[in-house]
């Protein structure tokens, strides 16, 4: 009984099914539409498509049927996974069955009975690269592994091809029995291998290495073929939790043909947990709405496919739009379906826009007049008025004194206080960020003059400037292309050898005074690291620099600072970006690629034209961000997508000002005018134990990273007990003492210290908690006002901002 | 590796921050690391860890062990120097007559005569022996050239890799730590706790550990109530979460007897401080031993002035060696006497031994060629010399022992897998140590 009731709404299930596929007959799709088998080891990945209600594609590769038509014989197989592989020459029909419904699609083979010479550069190290051989953590390391030592990522085929063949006394290849070879031996863990079992004896790879073995294991004639372009198919994909695709990736030659090569590349994805990919390019959604970048890798050219998982929430009511920010930030959010964070109170927003600016709390003064003010346009004076503070100036020149590297003990303490001051006076008067850059990068003349020359005397090489400007200004991080071809981005070692080559002419003499000075002298082209030959100097993906050679740091900046520059206003603005945020719409901040893409890409798109518009103009775009309802959201809700503000720990030097503030008693800084603040602080080295344990940078890089970001237990020590913190919190002349002596009430005394702290007033229950730790009588008040802040000083909403 | 579990090569390492959040919720951190990406899926021996602590001595500026263990008696005089070897409770170890207290001891560590390598500079051979990573700077010049990837330490290796096992943190480093002793890109949640003062002055107290001494008990609870009352119950994610859990841990830390009792030296007997030597690396080796008691996985010891370039053997009798050789020999002893021993690795190193030939300032200049190395406890069987040098102590002539093979040893010994992989802020795959090999002659017994 049970069985049969059952069954009848399977049998009602198949009937409409039925209906359904011929009701219309183009249900599935299959690509591609003709296949092509070139090569005893060529594969091609047959993808099938099953288009639902909704008007999706949905991925029926695996559940497909396939058979062989046209011939007695098959002349190609194809296996569960929709992968087609040669078996003999000619041509058939493979037929696709799936759901009921049929597709036929023509396959022809050849090249098998007199393959093309197997090529070592264009296909057996791609093969070793797929199976995992030559990565960094194998035989890829710098020095091998066992014995056996590969090139990362295949960069130097001449070096691996003695690995192979010459190296470990010729024994890693059988001539006389290609398959006895410890090549191979190893890779299939037929004898011990520490790395397991990489190639299957059944796979493309194992017969393409047989085969490379038995045709003499030949390094190439000739260079290998061009790298082509990389396709992936689909180059974007919106999809649901749980969801699987079979991705295709074809290789593009130079003449236009294309060639499937999905099991042969390599797959990474730059968030698993959203969407990834396993060795033969099945995407698989996970569960974490947003999105994910798959990236293809093959020969050193790279493609990616864009993943968006959306989450749940759709049809929220867009917050209003007070400039294109939010605009294009609802619209991603939308598409994510992830909902916007309401707004943030007065109270907040100040607090938040004085400590990314200008590094600075606001007064219990500033903060109180803030919240009672009734115009309608307080925010924008208020980011009027942080913009036009001193405190903007010197806390843009410290951030930036970090990424320059101004270290005193690099520079000298002349030649970093020239720096700064030269820093600081650029931000004082907003200097458009690309006359900044070009004085930067094409600064001469002493290190101890107001320049900005000191960045360029500490870097010793060509290589090292090339790589330092690169990353500062242009968010291209190509220090990996120094050793090896960029593992997820176009640049080879040619084109970090031609970068270089652009900062050749840095001349240094020392002056009369001792001081040092910069010169420029001829440029002259850098030899290509591998093969010795010169590379004529030209910036990435520019033009060569064929101009004076006298003034080629001048030629790069100005090819740097142009318009068409697609890195330089882009990186500027993410900077940006990331000091309101907490994180770049490219993150991390400096590593712009296709293979890490932004999480707006029409924002980032939108800002960097609008800054470029602007004429780079660093405040405009400031008080752009802080209007916009994006950044004015509330706190707590932080999250990759900008779906609220972010909480983040304070800078070293912010938190110390602030601490300093809240308590009334300045810092005492060894030989610097009393009352200096720490973000004015010229001297990286200035000792302070509080600077360094919150992660000040000893300015050793150029990666804004440096900066220490995560909290330590240390911290929270030294904020708890420190006596220089309660020295202040006791001092005669600090805040709980002067406060104690006014003739305000216990309820006024903690709306004082809210305001000083946190720049809000207190809730009910925090003024009651405040106020009833100060009691009567001039030492009883004060005891309970230090008591008070040292409590606020240790919370969470301190030490952050948000 | 199945895709979606760990971060790999090329794609963008997870911030730490984000590694944070990942990383649970109402652990601390150290306790509770993700997971990074294993590329060997095999452990490097599978076998029982023998040490669960390791005391670091690092004689900076380079010992002149020629002096102390490895002494060439029949060197000619520019050689091998004022001092006769003694002999050792090891028939036929002999050592210099400055270190006649270890000599007694012989018998509970190990001498590794052929500790070699080849990079002669201080802040870059100490940035070599504390990260196994070899400098991208010139020596000297550390902030000079600017490097996207400054390397661990090992004691911030081991307090990511095994976390703490006690209410004191995992990783301490006195009295004046290197910056080679840092956490590099790991950041400050692997970064030593540091203990800003010298446990040899008598006024000595730990940083930030007690509240202020004038501060009545009565408002110190007030003030912790307070807190409480206004700040919110800590969060389950983002870097509140991670601030509220360190906040709670320096509670403890503050709080807890048994923790601050760890630091607190006073509690030792004057005997013991005075065996140890009323030295800086004397009070230091004590109170290591007391870190390690109370659960630290890893203490290192900065002790300076080793770099004796100039008249060399007054300080180096009078002082460097005498303190040397008090220290370590009280340290093993007390370790010993506590049945501590064998799970606690002691190391006394420095970034170098110095030139075997006197130079004509009547001292000895840098020589990374040959530096010896004791090792103690820990699974490293006692009693015995492990490799030897040339006639003039210029080069190891067997068995020698590089840095990557010398921290394989102590990672192997410590059980943690040295070639695990972890990715750099650039992205590349690096194992903890590169190359190198665990030195079976110093575990096999």
């Amino acid at each position: 009984m049970t069985n049969q009731r059952s069954r009848m709404p399977l049998l009602l299930a198949m009937a409409l099914a039925h209906l359904l596929v011929t009701g219309a007959r183009a249900e599935i799709a299959v690509f591609p539409s003709a296949i092509d088998l070139n090569g005893p080891e060529s594969t091609v990945q047959v993808v099938v498509l099953r288009k639902g209600k909704d008007g999706r594609g949905a991925d029926v590769t695996r559940a497909a049927r396939f058979r062989i038509e046209g011939t007695a014989a098959p002349i190609a197989r194809i296996d569960s996974t929709g992968l087609a592989s040669p078996v003999s020459e000619g041509t058939a029909t493979i037929v696709v069955g799936e759901g009921g419904e049929e597709a036929r699609v023509p396959v022809r083979v050849s090249g098998v009975v007199k393959p093309v010479p197997v090529s070592f550069a264009g296909q057996v190290i791609p093969a070793l690269s797929k199976a995992g051989c030559s990565s960094g953590g194998c035989h890829g390391k710098a020095e091998g592994q066992n014995g056996f030592k590969l090139s990362v990522f295949g960069f130097d085929p001449a070096a691996d091809h003695r690995a192979i063949v010459a190296e470990g006394r010729g024994r890693r290849i059988s001539h006389g029995d290609p398959r006895a070879s410890l090549l191979l031996l190893k890779a299939t863990a037929a004898v011990a291998h520490g790395g397991g079992r990489k190639i299957r004896e059944d796979s493309w790879p194992y017969r393409l290495l047989v085969r490379w073995i038995a045709e003499g294991a030949r390094t190439d004639s000739a260079e290998p073929f061009e790298t082509a372009r990389l396709v992936v198919d689909p180059p974007g994909l919106r999809v649901v939790p749980g969801e699987k695709r079979q991705l295709r990736v074809e290789a593009v030659m130079p003449d236009g043909s294309r060639r499937c090569v999905t099991s042969e590349a390599e797959f990474e994805s730059n968030a698993p947990n959203i969407a990834g990919a396993d060795s033969r390019g099945l995407m698989m959604a996970g569960s974490l709405p947003g999105e994910a970048a798959i990236l293809a890798r093959h020969m050193g050219a790279v493609a990616v496919c864009r993943v968006t998982l959306p989450g749940k929430e759709s049809g929220f009511p867009r917050p209003p739009e007070r400039n294109f920010i939010d605009t294009l930030t609802w619209n991603r959010l939308e598409e994510l379906g992830i909902r916007p964070a309401g707004e943030a109170d007065d109270a907040a927003f100040m607090r938040r826009a004085w400590l990314d600016t200008a590094g600075t709390l606001p007064s219990a003064r500033e903060a109180r007049a803030f919240l009672a003010d009734k115009d309608p346009a307080k925010r924008a004076r208020l980011a009027d008025r942080i913009l036009a503070s001193p405190e903007y100036a010197d806390y843009q020149a410290m951030l930036w004194a970090d990424l320059l590297r101004v270290d005193r003990d690099a520079l000298k303490a002349q030649g970093a206080v020239a720096m700064w001051r030269w820093l600081r006076s650029a931000f004082a008067a907003n200097m458009p960020y690309d006359r900044f850059a070009r004085e930067v990068v094409s600064a001469r003349g002493s290190v101890a003059g107001d320049s900005p020359a000191g960045f360029l005397r500490v870097l010793d090489k060509p290589e090292v400037v090339a790589r330092s400007v690169s990353q500062l200004f242009l968010g291209v991080r190509i220090e990996c292309a120094q050793c090896h071809h960029h593992p997820s981005e176009k640049w080879g070692q040619d084109d970090y050898a031609a970068l270089a080559g652009c900062f050749t002419g840095l001349g240094r003499k020392v002056m009369p005074d001792g001081s040092e000075a910069l010169l420029s002298e001829a440029a002259k082209d850098i030899n290509h690291p591998r093969t010795g030959k010169p590379v004529k100097a030209r910036p990435p993906g520019g033009p060569p620099l064929e101009g004076d050679p006298l003034l080629r740091r001048e030629e790069f900046a100005a090819w740097m600072t142009a318009p068409a520059n697609p890195f330089f206003a882009k990186a500027a603005v993410n900077r940006v970006w990331a000091r309101y945020f907490g994180r770049g719409l490219v993150d991390p901040v400096d590593d712009l690629r296709t293979t890490n893409p932004s999480a707006n890409d029409e924002l980032l798109e939108a800002l960097a034209r609008r800054f470029r518009e602007s004429g780079h103009d660093l405040k405009a775009l400031a008080k752009l961000v802080m209007m916009s309802r994006v950044y004015q959201s509330a706190p707590g809700a932080g999250g990759a997508n900008f779906e609220g503000a972010a909480h983040r720990l304070l800078p070293a030097e912010v938190l110390l000002d602030a601490v300093c503030q809240a308590t009334g008693v300045p810092e005492d800084f060894n030989g610097l005018p009393a009352g200096t603040r720490a973000i004015r602080l010229w001297d990286n080295r200035m000792p302070s134990y509080f600077l360094q344990v919150f992660g000040r940078p000893v300015r050793a890089t150029v990666c804004s990273c440096e900066r220490g970001d995560a909290p330590s237990i240390s911290q929270a020590l030294h904020l708890m007990n420190a006596p220089e913190i309660n020295a202040k919190l006791r001092s005669a002349g600090g805040t709980a003492a002067r406060l104690a002596k006014t003739g305000l009430s216990p309820d006024e005394l903690a709306d004082e210290i809210y305001l000083a702290c946190l720049s809000r007033f207190p809730t009910e229950e925090e003024r009651r908690a405040v106020a009833g730790l100060v009691g009567e009588g001039a030492t009883a008040r004060r005891e309970g006002l230090e008591d008070a802040l040292w409590a606020i000083l240790n919370t969470r909403e301190f030490i952050c901002n948000h | 590796m199945e895709p979606g579990d760990i971060a790999r090569p090329g794609m963008v390492a997870p911030s730490r921050r984000r590694m944070l959040r990942l990383g649970g919720t109402g652990l601390i951190p150290w306790l509770s690391l993700p997971g990074l990406m294993r590329m060997r899926a095999e452990a490097s021996t599978g076998a029982e860890p023998k040490a669960k602590s390791c005391i670091f001595l690092y004689l900076q500026g380079g010992p002149s062990t020629i002096d102390m263990w490895d002494l060439k008696p029949e060197a000619p005089a520019e050689i091998r120097g004022p001092y006769k070897p003694i002999a050792t409770s090891v028939p036929g170890t002999m050592v210099g007559e400055h270190c006649h207290r270890s000599a007694r001891i012989a018998d509970k560590f190990t001498i590794l005569r052929s500790h070699s390598h080849n990079d002669n500079g201080h802040t870059t051979g100490s940035h070599y022996v504390w990260t196994g990573q070899r400098a991208a700077f010139a020596d000297g010049a550390n902030s000079r050239v600017p490097v996207n990837e400054v390397y661990p330490s090992i004691g911030s290796v081991i307090s990511r890799e095994l976390g703490g096992r006690g209410g004191v943190p995992p990783y301490v480093n006195m009295p004046h730590p290197l910056t080679a002793g840092g956490p590099g890109f790991y950041g400050a949640e692997h970064a030593p706790f540091v203990i800003e003062s010298d446990p040899v002055q008598p006024d000595f107290e730990v940083k930030d550990l007690k509240p202020d001494g004038s501060l009545p008990e009565s408002r110190r609870r007030r003030r912790l109530e307070l807190l409480g009352k206004i700040q919110p119950a800590i969060p389950l994610a983002g870097l509140p979460a991670t601030l509220g859990t360190y906040q709670e841990k320096a509670r403890e830390l503050v709080s807890s007897p048994a923790a601050r009792q760890a630091f607190d030296l006073s509690r030792e007997k004057d005997s013991t401080r005075d065996a140890y030597g009323r030295t800086s690396l004397g009070q230091c080796s004590l109170l290591a031993r007391r870190l390690v008691e109370a659960g630290c996985r890893f203490v290192g010891v900065d002790h300076g002035s080793w770099d004796t370039h100039f008249t060399c053997f007054p300080s180096l009798e009078k002082d460097l060696m005498p303190h040397a050789d008090m220290a370590f020999s009280a340290l093993v002893s007390d370790l010993a006497d506590r049945g501590m021993l064998s799970e606690t690795l002691v190391v006394m190193m420095g970034e170098m031994g110095r030139t075997p030939r006197i130079n004509k300032q009547a001292g000895r200049d840098h020589w990374s060629m040959t530096q010896s190395v004791l090792l103690a406890g820990g699974g490293i069987p006692p009693g015995r010399v492990v490799g030897a040098t040339d006639k003039t102590c210029s080069y190891p002539t067997s068995d020698p022992v590089g840095i990557s093979d010398l921290l394989r040893t102590i990672f192997h010994l410590m059980g943690v897998d040295a070639d695990k992989v972890y990715l750099t802020p650039l992205g590349r795959p690096v194992s903890i140590v590169s190359g190198g090999r665990v030195v079976e002659k110093l575990l096999a017994g």
